[in-house]
């Protein structure tokens, strides 16, 4: 698979030459695949919101590139259109930033200022409804008398809406209820299914990471720790142990059981995974 | 033990006057807490469980939708003899931490910020010294005293707010999905300081979330759904019954979905798993008995 976007030793100061000067990023060097869902991870402090400004050009790099299909962004010479439409970023708790009178006028919100046609926007707003898992009936609500859950399917819709090539969401599923979980996730798998983009997702729930992820980015004080896909990274749970980062639980069940003697692969990280490997070591059925 | 918190009946709306008709959001409610009590309350979301807290505290408008009662350490606090002295009174004793550590501090400085509740009391100052001091100290916060409130994480933010509700002295604290917005070190934190002021300092703690790893280690389970109790018991019964669990709209945690994938599976297993360390030892015990 080709990559979609790139960075190259990308180091970044917080208020370099200032009393409160931050090394946040510390020569980071990974790629996202095309079409792949990646996660990124790592503890408050470890740089991965950092990372989520980088990519669309929020923040510029102390030092390094961010590259998009090959382009660096920073260089004078870039003519790869406005980043904020090709890089889409939900921040966190998205839901705050709803604003329109109607959930349609603020889905179209990004659409129009990207000088769509009525005509397109109104198709781009339908298909974000869509891929969100929500009707049309509620175009004309007002976003404010939602729930939460569907707040921030609206919100995530806005981003969407601009179709942008890489879809970069910071704790998409964060409060939400187990079925509110399921809705964000699904939605986000539908939105790379069905435009073929690539979808970068920071969250701090590594099981949510170990279901929905292809790849998987661990960062450390700043640093890369681990990246690949999703298996070879849970399969170094002894380092993000010594990170003190959380493993997912199937994981750790499958340590736990590996230790005492059976014969498992404990680099397996979900459900379904597991009971295979658990019916072939138990021999059942 | 006695009984401290008293719900009979319990049924609220919110917003009557709207133009559209709104729906009981608790409808019929019977809970009782006992002094002393871990209770954990969970429901996805709308279930009504935030609201409830909310009325435990009556930090709530349109009080007059609300019938029923509810009993706080013996007084009807929905009664229409309540006054304001008396809602006073209530919150010096039921304390509430919420979601968001930014939308509770007041002040510039860690200490002041948690002397805020006790200057308003119009304590002592030496009294209030010694509260702000012993506070911060059982939420391990003690040595940021004197930094910004700003310049701490969430959960060190969290703690400080926390520290805020025990300077008040109160007898019992609701934490409404407070460790909803933190990390992963965040979230323990808060969780072990739940257990510390409810084992050690023999505080009443009722704590609403998401999280089922967070329910686990409470004393009690309370489900809502649709306004109502749905599931009440220890956090074993609750989590050995899958199908009451997703009818009220939750999932069993991870470790207990694993077991009942393996029971489909033809493994015989009678106990529940909820933690990796409970399951891994059931899944042992089974396998051996499966292979024999």
């Amino acid at each position: 698979m080709s990559i979609k976007l790139e960075l190259q030793n990308v180091t970044y100061y917080y208020g370099k030459g200032t009393a409160f000067e931050v090394k946040a990023l510390d020569n980071v060097s990974f790629a996202v695949k095309e079409r792949s869902i990646t996660g990124l991870i790592g503890h408050t402090g470890s740089g991965k919101s950092t990372l989520a400004q980088l990519f669309n050009g929020l923040e510029k790099p102390t030092e390094g590139k961010v590259l998009l299909d090959g382009a660096d962004i920073w260089d004078k010479k870039y003519k790869g259109g406005r980043l904020c439409f090709r890089v889409g970023l939900v921040m966190q708790y998205p839901e705050y930033q709803l604003f329109e009178e109607t959930v349609f006028n603020d889905i179209a919100f990004g659409p129009r200022n990207k000088g769509m046609s009525e005509d397109e926007v109104k198709q781009l707003v339908m298909d974000a409804v869509s891929f969100v898992g929500m009707t049309p009936e509620i175009l004309e609500q007002s976003p404010f008398d939602l729930s939460g859950g569907q707040k921030r399917r609206v919100a995530i819709a806005g981003i969407m809406a601009m179709q942008p090539e890489v879809l970069v969401l910071d704790e998409p599923a964060a409060g939400l209820d187990p079925a509110g979980r399921a809705d964000i996730f699904a939605g986000i798998k539908r939105y790379r299914d069905t435009t073929g983009a690539s979808v970068i997702i920071i969250s701090h729930s590594m099981e949510d990471m170990a279901e929905y992820c292809d790849d998987v980015i661990v960062m450390h004080k700043g640093k890369v720790m681990l990246t690949g896909p999703k298996d070879s990274v849970f399969a170094d749970s002894d380092k993000l142990v010594a990170a003190g980062l959380d493993i997912p639980q199937i994981t750790r069940v499958m340590r736990l059981l590996k230790e005492n003697g059976l014969d498992v692969d404990a680099s397996v990280c979900t459900k379904d995974q597991a009971v295979a490997e658990l019916i072939r070591a138990f021999k059942l059925k | 033990m006695a009984e401290f918190i008293e719900i009979k009946n319990l049924h609220f709306s919110y917003g009557k006057e709207e133009s559209k008709q709104q729906d009981d959001v608790l409808c019929g409610v019977d809970l009782t807490v006992r002094k002393g009590e871990y209770v954990a309350i969970l429901g996805r979301n709308g279930s009504g469980k935030s609201t409830l807290a909310k009325l435990l505290n009556l930090v709530i408008d349109d009080l007059e939708n609300a019938s029923g009662e509810i009993l706080v350490d013996g007084v009807n606090i929905l009664s229409d003899d309540m006054t304001e002295d008396m809602a006073f009174e209530l919150r010096k004793k039921v304390g509430m931490v919420f979601q968001n550590p930014d939308n509770q501090l007041v002040a510039t400085v860690v200490e002041e910020d948690v002397a805020f509740g006790p200057e308003n009391l119009g304590l002592d100052p030496k009294e209030i010294r010694r509260r702000v001091d012993e506070a911060l100290d059982t939420v391990g916060m003690s040595e940021f005293a004197k930094r910004e409130p700003h310049r701490l994480s969430g959960g060190q933010k969290q703690r400080v707010a926390i520290a805020g509700v025990i300077a008040m002295m109160p007898d019992c604290i609701i934490f409404d999905e407070s460790t909803a917005m933190l990390d992963p070190v965040g979230r323990k934190d808060i969780v072990a300081t739940m257990e510390k002021l409810n084992r050690e300092h023999g505080i009443t703690v009722l704590t609403i979330t998401h999280y089922m790893e967070e329910a686990v280690r409470a004393d009690r389970v309370v489900v809502l759904n649709h306004g109502k109790i749905a599931i009440e018991g220890t956090p074993e019964q609750v989590f050995s019954d899958a199908g009451a669990l997703r009818a009220a709209g939750l999932e069993l945690p991870q470790c207990a979905q694993l077991i009942e994938e393996l029971i489909k599976s033809g493994m015989s297993i009678k106990e529940c798993g909820i933690t990796p360390e409970d399951c891994a030892r059931i899944i042992l015990l089974a396998g051996g008995a499966t292979c024999q």
